[in-house]
Parts: C-alpha cells; sequence; structure tokens
C-alpha cells in the first residue's frame, strides 16, 4: 500500500461511492441531491480533523487490536451489504441465469464470489493499480451517459418534488456513506498530505453525487413513482444513439463497479487481519 | 553424474587416454599427435566445429616451425608470448573446461608433461546468414535479424551501441548443453539491484540444456499464475537496442535467434519500430487500431454471442431482422457454432504451421474454399457468425506477440459471455485486470505508465509523441518501479 498516490486513493473510494448510487433505490428529486450533498460536506468537515491527526503519522494500523478487529468486522458487513445491494438491482438489469431457479442463483452467486476471492486474493496493490483503469472506464460510461441525458433531460423534472423532506434526504446521504471505513484507513497510507488528499476525495464525491442524481432526476423525474431504481432508470432512458441502447455499457460499469466494491473490502479486511496477525 | 572437473593429467598418452574414454570415442573429437619444439604434442578438434582453412594457416602453420624446446612449459610459454594464433585464447586446467572449449570450435592444444591445454578459437561452423525477422517485419527500419550463433548476435547489437557503457557478459548454463548465454544491459541506465537480482534468477538454473528462451523465461519472470509475459522476446537487434537504452537487461542464448528482455510492459506489445518512422499523427492513429484490434480480437465472438443469446432488444431492428434469418437455420446454437468455427481455425491455423512448405497451399485451399465455403452453403454455420469470427481472428494478427493470451482469452470470454451474456464478459474482464494488474517483474508493474500512472509514459503509449519532445526525456524503465 506505500504506493497509494492521492488519484488512486480517490479513485478506488469513489468506485464504491458510484456503485452505491447506482444501486440507489426509491423517489429522488433535487431535494435528495441538496441533501445528499450536504452529506457530504458534513463528512468533509468532519474529516478534517481526522486527516489531522493522520498527517501526525497516525493510522488505524498503528490502533490497537480492538480498533483493527472493529473496521474488519466493518468491512466484512459492508462488503455483504454492498453485494445485497447489487443482487437487489441486478434484478432490473438482466442477467441470465438469475432467474432460472435455484442452480441459476448459485451459479450467478458462485461468479461473484469467485472473481471476487480472486481479486481479494490478488493483494491490494493490485486492486489499487486496476482502481485507475476501472475509474477511467467509470469515467468514460458517466460521460456518455451524461452527454446523451442532456440531450433528453427535462427540466421541468427539477421542480417535481413528492414526500422528500430535506433532513429525511440529508439523514439518508449520510446512511450511504459506508465507504468512510475504506477512507479512514487508506488516508493514513496515502502518500501526500492528508487534509489534501481528503479534500480531493470529497470533492470529486461532491461533483460525481451531484451529476448522477441530477442526471436521474433530469431524465426519470417524470417516472419517479414508478420507478424502483433511479439511476439505473435513467442509463436505460439515456439513449445516445437513435437505434441502439446504451445499457449494455451501463451493465457492464454496474457489474465491474460491483466486484471491484465488494473486493476492496475483503481486501481491506484481509489486509487488517495480517496487521493483526504480524501484531501478534 | 559424471564429473569432470579433474585436473588434466601430465603424461601426453595417459591424457589421450583419458580424452578418448570422457569422449566415449566419439568420431567427431580429433587427436592429431604430432612434435614440434622436440615436444610431443597433440591438437585436438571437434570436426565440423572448426575452420580447416582457419585451423592450417593460423595454427598448424606457425606450430610446426617452432624451435627446439627444453620442455612443455617453454613451448607453451613460446606459444603464448610470440604467437598469435587466434585473439581468442583461453587455458583449460581440467576435463570439462577443455570439453567446453573443444564442443565450442577451438582447437585444443595439449602436450606431454603439462597439466594444462592452449586453446585457440577457430570457430568454423556452419550457420545461418543474416536475414530479415520473420515475425517482426517492418517496413522503414532494419531489415537484419538475430540469428543462432550468439558472438553474431552480440556483434550486431555493438554495431548499434557503440558506446562503452554497453556491457555484454557471457556465462555458460545447462549441465549438458554448456549453451553460451549473454547478459546486455548499458551500465548507466539499469540500477546495480536489478542486474544482481537478474543474475541470481539465472543463477537457479539448474537444466540440463537450454534449448531456447522459454527455457530461460520461467526463470526471470514471477512463479505466480500471470496471463501475460513479464519477460519480452525480440529478434530486432534495432528494437533489442532499443530496449537496453531504455534501461532493460538483455539476454541472449547460443543457438536461438530469439533475444529475452526485462522487464516487460503491456504497451510495449503495440509498440513497433516503425511507430517511429512514420509522422506521429499516424502512428497515434496506428496504435489506437492496435488497441482496438486487440479488445476486438478477443470480446468480439464473446459479445455477439451474448448480446444475440440473452441480449437482443440491444440491437436495432434492422441488425436484428438481419441475425435472425441468417440463424434460423443454422443446426448449432450460436455458442456452439462459434466455439466450432474459432476451434477450426486454430486447427487449421496450426496444420499450416506444422505441415511442410510445400503442402501449405493445399491446407489454405481446403480451410479456406472447402470448409468455409461449403460450411457456409450447407446452412452448417451462419455468415454474420463466420464473419464476426474472421474478424476476430484478423484483428489478433495485429498483435503478434499476444497471440497466445488472445486465443486462450478469446475462448474464456466466450464461454462466459455464453453462460451469464454481457454480466459474465464484465466479470471475467474484472479477473483478467486483476491478472494483468498483478502482473509485475523486479518490481516494474506490467500496467505502467498507464497504472500507475505517468503523464510522461503516456506521450509513447495513448499517443506517439514528435522524436524531439522524447529525446529530452532521457527515458529508462525505472521511472515505472515500485
Amino acid at each position: 500500500m506505500n504506493k497509494l498516490t492521492k488519484f488512486r486513493f480517490a479513485s478506488v473510494i469513489l468506485i464504491s461511492d458510484i456503485f452505491v448510487l447506482f444501486c440507489l433505490k426509491g423517489n429522488i428529486s433535487a431535494i435528495t441531491a441538496g441533501g445528499f450533498l450536504s452529506g457530504i460536506l458534513i463528512q468533509a468537515i468532519i474529516s478534517v480533523p481526522f486527516a489531522l491527526w493522520i498527517k501526525k503519522g497516525k493510522s488505524i494500523e498503528n490502533c490497537g487490536n480492538f480498533v483493527k478487529i472493529i473496521f474488519m468486522i466493518y468491512f466484512l458487513l459492508w462488503a455483504t451489504a454492498i453485494f445485497s445491494m447489487f443482487w437487489d438491482t441486478s434484478e432490473v438489469i438482466y442477467i441470465p441465469s438469475q432467474n432460472s431457479g435455484i442452480f441459476g442463483k448459485i451459479s450467478v452467486l458462485s461468479a461473484i464470489g469467485l472473481v471476487c476471492a480472486y481479486m481479494t486474493s490478488a493483494g491490494m496493490k493490485t486492486l489499487l493499480r486496476s482502481s485507475v483503469i476501472v475509474a477511467g472506464m467509470g469515467a468514460v460510461c458517466i460521460l456518455i451517459v451524461m452527454t446523451s441525458a442532456l440531450l433528453k433531460s427535462d427540466f421541468e423534472n427539477i421542480k417535481i418534488i413528492r414526500s422528500e423532506k430535506f433532513p429525511n434526504e440529508f439523514a439518508r446521504g449520510l446512511i450511504l456513506s459506508g465507504n468512510l471505513g475504506s477512507f479512514a484507513v487508506l488516508l493514513g497510507n496515502a502518500k501526500g498530505n492528508a487534509v489534501t488528499n481528503s479534500l480531493i476525495y470529497f470533492s470529486a464525491k461532491i461533483i460525481i453525487t451531484f451529476i448522477i442524481l441530477m442526471t436521474a432526476v433530469l431524465l426519470s423525474g417524470g417516472i419517479m413513482e414508478i420507478t424502483d431504481f433511479p439511476v439505473v432508470m435513467s442509463a436505460q432512458l439515456s439513449q445516445p444513439f437513435p437505434s441502439q441502447r446504451i445499457d449494455s455499457l451501463f451493465l457492464m460499469i454496474f457489474s465491474i463497479f460491483g466486484v471491484f466494491s465488494i473486493a476492496l473490502q475483503t481486501c481491506l479486511a484481509r489486509y487488517l487481519f495480517k496487521s493483526l496477525k504480524r501484531g501478534s | 553424474m559424471h564429473n569432470y572437473n579433474v585436473p588434466i593429467i601430465k603424461n601426453l598418452s595417459e591424457n589421450i587416454k583419458k580424452i578418448k574414454e570422457i569422449s566415449g570415442g566419439s568420431s567427431d573429437v580429433l587427436i592429431n599427435e604430432f612434435v614440434t619444439g622436440s615436444i610431443k604434442c597433440a591438437l585436438l578438434c571437434c570436426e565440423g566445429m572448426v575452420s580447416t582453412a582457419l585451423m592450417c594457416e593460423l595454427v598448424f602453420e606457425p606450430i610446426v616451425n617452432i624451435p627446439a624446446k627444453k620442455d612443455s612449459h617453454e613451448l607453451f610459454n613460446h606459444i603464448e608470448k610470440y604467437m598469435l594464433m587466434s585473439s581468442d585464447r583461453p587455458k583449460a586446467d581440467n576435463y570439462e573446461t577443455l570439453f567446453r572449449l573443444l564442443n565450442s570450435g577451438f582447437a585444443v592444444l595439449i602436450a606431454d608433461n603439462i597439466n594444462y591445454a592452449l586453446a585457440f578459437g577457430i570457430q568454423g561452423y556452419a550457420s545461418r546468414s543474416i536475414q530479415e525477422s520473420s515475425g517482426e517485419s517492418n517496413i522503414m527500419g532494419s531489415h537484419e535479424g538475430f540469428v543462432e550463433i550468439i558472438r553474431t548476435n552480440m556483434s550486431l547489437v555493438r554495431r548499434r551501441l557503440k558506446t562503452p557503457e554497453l556491457v555484454m557478459e557471457i556465462f555458460q548454463k545447462g549441465e549438458k548443453s554448456s549453451t553460451d548465454l549473454c547478459l546486455c544491459y548499458m551500465k548507466d541506465r539499469v540500477p546495480k539491484k536489478l542486474i544482481s537480482d537478474i543474475k541470481n534468477s539465472l543463477g537457479k538454473i539448474k537444466l540440463e540444456s537450454v534449448l531456447s528462451t522459454g527455457y530461460i523465461k520461467p526463470f526471470v519472470e514471477r512463479n505466480k499464475f500471470e496471463l501475460f509475459n513479464s519477460a519480452g522476446t525480440t529478434e530486432r537487434p534495432d528494437v533489442f537496442c532499443s530496449k537496453l537504452i531504455e534501461g532493460r537487461v538483455g539476454i541472449f542464448i547460443d543457438g536461438v535467434p530469439f533475444a529475452i528482455t526485462v522487464p516487460k510492459l503491456f504497451c510495449e506489445s503495440f509498440q513497433t519500430l516503425d511507430d517511429y518512422a512514420f509522422k506521429p499523427y499516424y502512428s497515434t492513429f496506428i496504435r489506437w487500431i492496435k488497441y482496438m484490434a486487440f479488445l476486438t480480437a478477443i470480446l468480439l465472438p464473446a459479445v455477439y454471442s451474448a448480446i444475440v443469446t440473452y441480449h437482443p432488444e440491444l440491437l436495432n431492428s434492422t441488425m436484428l431482422m438481419l441475425l435472425v434469418e441468417a440463424e434460423k437455420n443454422a443446426p448449432l446454437s450460436i455458442t456452439t457454432e462459434t466455439v466450432f468455427v474459432l476451434l477450426m481455425y486454430e486447427i487449421i491455423r496450426e496444420a499450416g504451421l506444422r505441415f511442410p512448405k510445400t503442402v501449405g497451399g493445399a491446407v489454405s485451399i481446403v480451410s479456406g474454399l472447402i470448409i468455409g465455403d461449403a460450411a457456409v452453403k450447407s446452412g452448417f454455420v451462419s455468415t454474420p457468425l463466420l464473419t464476426v469470427s474472421a474478424l476476430a481472428v484478423m484483428s489478433g494478427f495485429v498483435i503478434p506477440e499476444l497471440n497466445q493470451q488472445i486465443t486462450l482469452l478469446r475462448f474464456a470470454f466466450l464461454i462466459s459471455g455464453a453462460v451469464f451474456g454481457l454480466f459474465g464478459i464484465s466479470l471475467l474482464g474484472c479477473a483478467v485486470l486483476t491478472n494483468i494488474c498483478a502482473t509485475e517483474n523486479y518490481g516494474f508493474p506490467f500496467t505502467a505508465p498507464v497504472s500507475p500512472f505517468s503523464g510522461s509514459g503516456m506521450g509513447d503509449t495513448a499517443v506517439r509523441s514528435d522524436i524531439k519532445k522524447m529525446q529530452d526525456r532521457n527515458f529508462t524503465v525505472e521511472e515505472y518501479h515500485e
């Protein structure tokens, strides 16, 4: 992990953050975007003292075994939560075999499990290296979806607000910040100034969250009541080419981001486990 | 296992007896006994390995005219000091060295009452002349390729890099073959640690023989499962020189017209010497064509199979109707058809490679006309599928260096696409990406300069910058070391 640059640090966590947004359930509106962005801003402010603590040469690995165990359990639970989101969302994105009985479900589960296990076994260094490439692919995908969304957007959708209340959406934004655990462990290993690294990450997170949520609102705002997964729906509605659909690109990025997010959590858990073993 | 590392016997007749015993009376070991300087001597050589003309001119003629000497030591001293029989004149004090020299084309002089032998390098074995490389042809660069003789290859490199910084260290590996290996590097460009690490790796070789690059590569690559080679090979001296200048280490093997270079980066597979001869914008265009060809070669059959089988909604209506029309008469499923076509191609390719060249034409006719045409006309294989397979195969030819990986990955992606559709392709893509990112050699990541990202490195990866810009960079691979 000693080669964790600020860009790798930001990209590896942002991939997980974006995936969580992909799996966002329920109605969203401009209020949601506002709530989420405020939530991220609060996190950024809270992270400053933590970054200053890191700057003094401290890190989670240097804490006691109890802290490490807590973080390890947290990573495993968050990996399970991400997997659950993956599984739920994949119902609206067609995965062959998933709907063909128990055998089909087991085969999809095994495939995901195998790939995640392989990625975890390859280690943190490999995951960090691949994060840059995956993030690049994701950026291209989001750019295509966003560009085509702009052409089909209905700006009247921004005004549509159903039952969303700012405090609720703010709380929802805070709840969806499960990757702060990864942030806490990785920040201690990132090269450079911890405060700068932290600010780069949160700035990028604010921009990407805004882009994704607003794209979803502009495209599927009108049909939000019948939409389970607004971000997925916006990808399905945003068709840049007159006769071909972009779903395939989204499906691929969704799957890659999904397994990558799970692998990040399991990799971090493995990393802390190794650190525990070294300590004992 | 015999140990021939024993001192040479002083007595000439005993010595000759021992040599005959070690060689098992092999017919090609020639022993010419004679007297010179009133000392009994014998000149040994291996038939076919020495130049007869050189031996007569440089060894026989001067050696028989030596005035009388009081003993063998004085005779050998006279030869060493006053006679320049060849430029390469090692000594052998044991039978292991003696036989290695003898079998390398040296003439070996032994004499009575002396416990060492003098050898003269007068090699003259038959060898292939320098020809154009068969697998790495180019348009604008040199047309010379490496040959089987290690010293010729060394001279090809030395001719291009006249700097004293270029170091070439020869050593032997292979208990039976005693193959000459040559480690080449620019001592001002390669970190000492990398050289010592590579030497350590090569020190672990305990093979009986070294007959191709495949015998050495596993020792200079990591032992972990890696799909792609982290040690490169080239048969072009100009490419080899460019790698040395970039701080890589090269290895020659005697008898092999390929050189190994360490470390290797993924982006190198897409670079050719012609890229630097053409205009930068054209080279950049060609480079991107190669990247696309790589993806097409691996993914096209899988994506076709996945979309047609599971995601037809991704196709526009015209394309969908066209495919439905073509596939409705095909007796096999699309995946089976694709596997069949690709397997047939691999069989034909292998047949074309292994068959005698005289039959090669017949193989092309049988494969192209009879199998291809007949399979489509009979409805056994659909035309779109054949087009897709042919496109994938043709794209693979653009990057011949990655042919093995492309072939296997094409099948792996096809099967994953057939089982799980685009989702399966994405999952396997993740696994392959992980494998590529995990590949490294002596701390040099295979994916550099993409990850770890190097902006300046992208000047010769994403694009091909102007040579004037590149000359200021003074690049070595050490920049990417992690």
